[in-house]
């Protein structure tokens, strides 16, 4: 029988207006560590926002990378855990080890103006099947065992169906 | 903020209980007289009917502020290679080029193969987040102006001399000096030892038909370095800004 294996991307937004202490030190973290590296590209203080330093400075958008080093130690907190999507029972669920961090948004003058994204990216996932409007997966194991122990789950905004994958 | 609402909506429930209790025990009476009612007005917007479950688990884990990931004296991140010990020292030049303490510097290189930890750009790319900055660090000058790296010699690619890059900020995060440092040549030079790891110095560019060491004729970009393969090489480097 045939399996669907799909990855899913949680994009994460993060700015000024999140309370959460993660989320705020993510985005404290990341706006100083954004102050310093973007100096690298920004040597005659010509410009102070992100989109103008992508607009007129090559590579500036090696600043996504640079940046992210800020905050791979709260990634490091999470566990492992993709935070804030719950399955039907309430309870986070999806395990990643893969992400991407994006600078959305930024200005070295005013922190309100700092937004910034985390793609967290899940382990494979099997599809087993779609009942109303929830998916019904499984953590994707290399062995197929007799019961599988599945989760629920609904698609909701910034969640999406990263990549897929037909087995078997 | 959904996790606040929804223990206040638990706490209101908990507390209305009562309430109704006390209600029902009024049956038979007939309404129309003064009520004194309970409580006050509450401020928690409803977030009812937005269809996502809400979070039902224990808290945490507590989130503790932690440095960037660059701040590290080892930054090999299980590179293989020659180890490398890099030994920079920071002098300000308006102070007689005395020593800098408590400036920041980062430092990055390529590894072996000549490769530079970076991601993404503008695709799809993901990246495993345990491992994602190496060969990149950042540490703060001692009283001697000093900083230390454990890392590995560094590689070369097609069109540059072997390189580290240098970015040295003050306390306070302002940009004082981008510069690359130059490694020494010729017969017995680590540069000459390493001999380009697996890839060979066929190709290699030596530092006088480099973009950016080419007009340094004095040798002030070049780093002393000692040592061997098999004992691992020392750098040393005095960089001098204006702080």
């Amino acid at each position: 029988m045939s399996q669907k294996i799909i990855t899913l991307c949680y994009r994460k937004i993060i700015d000024d207006s999140n309370l959460n202490h993660w989320d705020k030190f993510v985005h404290e973290d990341s706006f100083l560590e954004f102050k310093l590296q973007s100096q690298l590209y920004n040597q005659e203080g010509k410009y102070s926002t992100f989109a103008e330093l992508l607009m007129h400075v090559p590579g500036a958008e090696k600043l996504h990378f640079l940046v992210s080093a800020a905050i791979t130690g709260y990634l490091r907190q999470l566990n492992g855990i993709i935070p804030d999507i719950l399955d039907n029972l309430g309870r986070r669920f999806l395990s990643f080890e893969n992400f991407k961090f994006e600078i959305i948004n930024s200005d070295f003058n005013n922190i309100e103006k700092h937004k910034v994204a985390i793609n967290f990216f899940s382990k494979p996932l099997v599809w087993h099947n779609s009942i109303d409007n929830h998916l019904l997966i499984s953590q994707f194991t290399e062995v197929a065992s007799e019961e599988t122990f599945t989760n629920l789950f609904q698609i909701q905004p910034f969640v999406s169906i990263h990549s897929i994958k037909t087995i078997g | 903020m959904e996790r606040k609402n929804f223990i206040r909506s638990l706490m209101i429930g908990a507390i209305s209980t009562p309430v109704i209790i006390e209600a029902c025990k009024k049956s038979g009476i007939t309404d129309g007289g003064t009520t004194s009612g309970s409580g006050t007005a509450g401020t928690t917007a409803s977030t009812n009917g937005t269809c996502t479950v809400a979070p039902t688990e224990t808290e945490g884990p507590f989130p503790t502020k932690v440095p960037a990931s660059y701040v590290r004296s080892d930054i090999t991140d299980g590179r293989t290679g020659y180890k490398m010990t890099a030994k920079i020292s920071i002098g300000n030049i308006n102070n007689s080029c005395a020593a800098l303490a408590g400036a920041i510097v980062d430092i990055w290189h390529c590894d072996a193969e000549g490769n530079y930890s970076e991601y993404g750009g503008s695709g799809m790319q993901s990246t495993n987040y345990q491992s994602v900055h190496f060969l990149r660090g950042r540490q703060t000058t001692d009283a001697n102006g000093l900083v230390t790296f454990t890392s590995i010699f560094p590689g070369w690619y097609s069109g540059r001399a072997t390189h580290i890059h240098v970015h040295v900020y003050s306390a306070s995060g302002t940009s004082l000096s981008v510069t690359q440092i130059a490694f020494p040549e010729g017969t017995g030079s680590a540069v000459a030892l390493v001999n380009g790891y697996s890839k060979g110095m066929s190709g290699y560019i030596y530092n006088n038909a480099d973009n950016v060491f080419s007009d340094d004729k004095t040798g002030v970009e070049i780093a002393k370095v000692t040592g061997t393969i098999a004992a691992g090489f020392e750098l040393t480097f005095k960089l001098n800004v204006k702080a």
